[in-house]
């Protein structure tokens, strides 16, 4: 081990695998901006090697000028907001509910969400369709995010019940011995006591409709009510390949979420490992 | 007296005089009318449950002098008894799912899926009902002890207090038990419903044509009837099987490589390496598995085009469209959008080990190798079992990973018939069968089929959660 010469091939096998990886890691990702910046559109036209066409903004242009880019990302940003913001609200408030109320149906209530949250909700497809048909909520974006919130409530509320549970009751029962209502004490003590996990929690609701494809095709009928998941994939099915203008709106995407993910990730890695330690 | 006595020889408990002097309460006077008293020594338990079984609240009234609550209650039943028509008529129609109608104009035609729908949402509103008439039943029981244990009645003001203190986790819960009822409950029951019918493109489609109850035939279809379909069904499902092992192992043992040799390297650009390993975790998936589609083509794609560049292959490799090796692309795919998970994952739990026990093991002369193998490893694999296992079960449901990058392609011999291609997961299938081919009996039978496959995964899970440990309390 000592063997200098074995240290210097140790370290340029690693470097090699390090190499590789990276090479395999980033192929994709540079291939990316390369064609949004690259002229053309198709694949086929462009370069083997990245950044090798030239340099345009035209497709940066086109989205705005030409497509309906900036609605699409209107509306997924209603749909991930209020899906994140009613989530957490209803979460919060059926968690508390759960954890501190003792009432008839307490049980199976707990226990029948916790036989639904195995299913993933496009399961019911067809009948999701046709409630939303009889209750006018098809091509409305309010109907994709009842969906959403609908979907996401059983887990999430017994990931919070449990958060809660191990936290001590002896501040909220002082409260209300002291004559605070029950509204009081979940806006002024239960709802910083979850904080962290209800953060954890509006976070990953607002990712989850960005990329979100089944639900929005079967809701969303009318060009100017859809999705940027339907708008990129849009650019590139089998009967267009606008791979350049692809890449430039995916860029714009990505982008945010790459900065999201940098500065959230000590939580995300802390959230992880939690997980691992239950 | 004598009536009472005799009346308690009869055995009618509620009726049973076993006290004279217990305090009694009501309208009239205590020797009276003993219709409308109750005796606080617990023996008129059975006249309190009886009444409040009757009729909806009605022992709040008459008994417990609790007119707000047992007025809310009855005014539910009476709601519910306004609605029996309707219920009716919802539940009849689920029965009969309707009876062609030729001769009438297609508007005004009986719509099977319509009425499906309403008879299993009509059975959700009976059952929240029923619900109701159990909790004022069991409420006035426990009133009925409290005025047992105090000798007085709550008065309308305490109650109405404690109403909206109470109240408070019903209006806490109600957004949330309407939506998981509406939008998770009923989809879920109406799908395993709709396998048991022959909803299906192109002759059962309403509102052109009615749907009928056709028992298990679909199932017998699938696994042994039509041998179009069962042989697709086999494929795919076997394939899914394959695909959520796979899969998950790959993204397992390619993180933890990265893990591994991270950590034990002694590089200085390790966090630069670190964050670019974590990238593909960063994207969004449809972009980055759609951006593989181009790239994987077999025609224009980069990396055909630049292999051949290179002269290292002459013809294209048919990444995409060779049955097999579509699947290869799929699981390299998956292992590049999925192994920077497992590295967060692997290294989480690799820096949570103890460091004297890797001091022991130095003192006792472990070679580096023996240390990773017996200490590193098992510990590792011990931490991050359950998350394996919840991977695999994300896995089989993994949409995204073969939708967006063959489109569950490429067709084989029989896709025109079945839709099912050589991609395809269980998952990716049912979304063809819904969305391209209406044929819904088919898709539900394999979103029952789903349910059979995830259920020892949920259930796993369930069984190590702490909640579950310490019992549902």
């Amino acid at each position: 081990m000592n063997n200098p010469v074995v240290r210097a091939i140790n370290k340029a096998v690693v470097y090699l695998f390090f190499l590789v990886a990276v090479f395999f890691t980033l192929y994709p990702l540079v291939y990316v901006v390369s064609a949004a910046f690259s002229p053309g559109t198709g694949i086929a036209s462009l370069n083997i090697l990245p950044f090798a066409d030239g340099f345009t903004t035209e497709h940066f242009e086109h989205l705005f000028r030409n497509t309906d880019y900036p609605r699409w990302f209107r509306n997924t940003f209603i749909v991930a907001l209020s899906t994140s913001f009613l989530t957490t609200l209803f979460v919060s408030l059926g968690a508390y509910a759960m954890s501190r109320f003792r009432f008839s149906f307490r049980k199976p209530l707990l226990m029948s969400m916790l036989i639904l949250q195995i299913f993933p909700s496009f399961v019911g497809m067809v009948a999701i369709y046709v409630i939303l048909l009889r209750i006018g909520g098809i091509d409305q974006l309010w109907g994709l995010v009842l969906i959403y919130v609908a979907g996401n409530l059983p887990y999430n509320i017994w990931l919070v019940k449990g958060y809660l549970d191990q936290v001590s009751k002896n501040l909220d029962e002082a409260a209300i011995i002291d004559g605070a209502s029950n509204l009081r004490v979940f806006v002024q003590i239960i709802l910083p006591i979850i904080r962290p996990i209800l953060v954890f929690l509006s976070i990953t609701s607002f990712v989850g409709p960005w990329m979100d494809f089944i639900f929005p095709t079967m809701v969303l009928r009318s060009p100017e009510k859809q999705t940027l998941a339907i708008g990129l994939f849009n650019f590139v099915t089998d009967k267009k390949n606008e791979f350049t203008n692809f890449a430039a709106g995916s860029l714009l995407i990505a982008i945010p979420f790459v900065f999201f993910f940098i500065i959230t990730q000590k939580m995300l890695i802390t959230s992880l490992s939690g997980a691992v330690k239950e | 007296m004598s009536i009472y006595a005799k009346k308690g020889t009869l055995s009618f408990p509620f009726l049973r005089l076993t006290s004279k002097s217990a305090p009694t309460a009501g309208f009239l006077s205590p020797e009276g009318g003993a219709a409308v008293t109750i005796r606080a020594d617990g023996s008129d338990k059975n006249k309190v449950l009886i009444t409040s079984i009757l009729f909806c609240g009605l022992s709040h009234i008459l008994y417990l002098k609790q007119y707000v609550k047992g007025i809310l209650f009855a005014l539910i039943e009476v709601i519910a008894i306004i609605n029996i028509p309707k219920f009716v008529k919802a539940l009849h129609g689920l029965i009969t799912l309707g009876s062609p109608q030729p001769d009438v104009s297609i508007k005004l035609r009986d719509n099977s899926i319509f009425m499906l729908i309403d008879g299993v949402m009509a059975l959700a509103v009976i059952f929240v009902f029923i619900a109701i008439y159990v909790i004022s039943v069991k409420s006035a029981l426990k009133e009925y002890k409290k005025f047992c244990d105090s000798k007085v009645f709550t008065s309308n003001r305490h109650t109405f207090s404690e109403l909206t203190g109470k109240s408070f986790s019903l209006f806490a819960l109600a957004p949330t038990v309407i939506m998981i009822l509406f939008f998770v409950l009923v989809p879920l029951v109406f799908s395993a419903l709709v396998a048991f019918t022959n909803y299906s493109a192109p002759d059962h489609i309403p509102p052109k044509n009615t749907v009928d109850w056709v028992g298990f035939q679909n199932f017998i279809d699938m696994f042994s009837g039509k041998t179009a379909w069962t042989s697709a069904f086999g494929k795919v499902a076997l394939w899914t099987l394959a695909w959520g092992f796979l899969a998950t192992f790959t993204c397992y043992f390619g993180g933890m490589l990265m893990a591994v040799v991270l950590h034990e390297s002694k590089i200085k650009l390790k966090p630069v390496f670190r964050s670019i390993f974590i990238l593909p975790y960063a994207v969004p998936s449809v972009i980055s598995m759609l951006v593989w589609r181009n790239l994987m083509n077999g025609s224009f794609g980069t990396v055909n085009r630049t292999l051949i560049h290179l002269g290292i292959i002459k013809d294209v490799i048919p990444w995409l469209s060779d049955p097999w090796l579509a699947k290869f692309t799929c699981v390299l795919v998956n292992l590049w959008a999925g192994f920077p998970y497992f590295m967060l994952l692997v290294t989480g739990s690799m820096t949570a080990i103890s460091r004297d026990i890797y001091e022991a093991a130095v003192v006792d002369g472990a070679s580096k190798f023996q240390v990773f193998k017996s200490i590193t490893l098992p510990l590792v694999i011990y931490q991050t079992t359950p998350l394996i296992i919840m991977s695999i079960s994300h896995n089989i449901n993994n949409f995204g990973a073969i939708f967006f990058v063959t489109g569950g392609g490429p067709t084989l011999a029989d896709s025109t018939t079945t839709g099912a291609a050589g991609t395809d997961l269980l998952i990716t299938w049912i979304y063809k069968l819904t969305i391209n081919l209406l044929q819904y009996h088919y898709a539900s039978v394999l979103a029952v089929l789903i349910f059979m496959v995830l259920a020892p995964f949920a259930i796993y899970n369930f069984r190590r959660t702490r909640a579950f440990k310490e019992g549902v309390e």
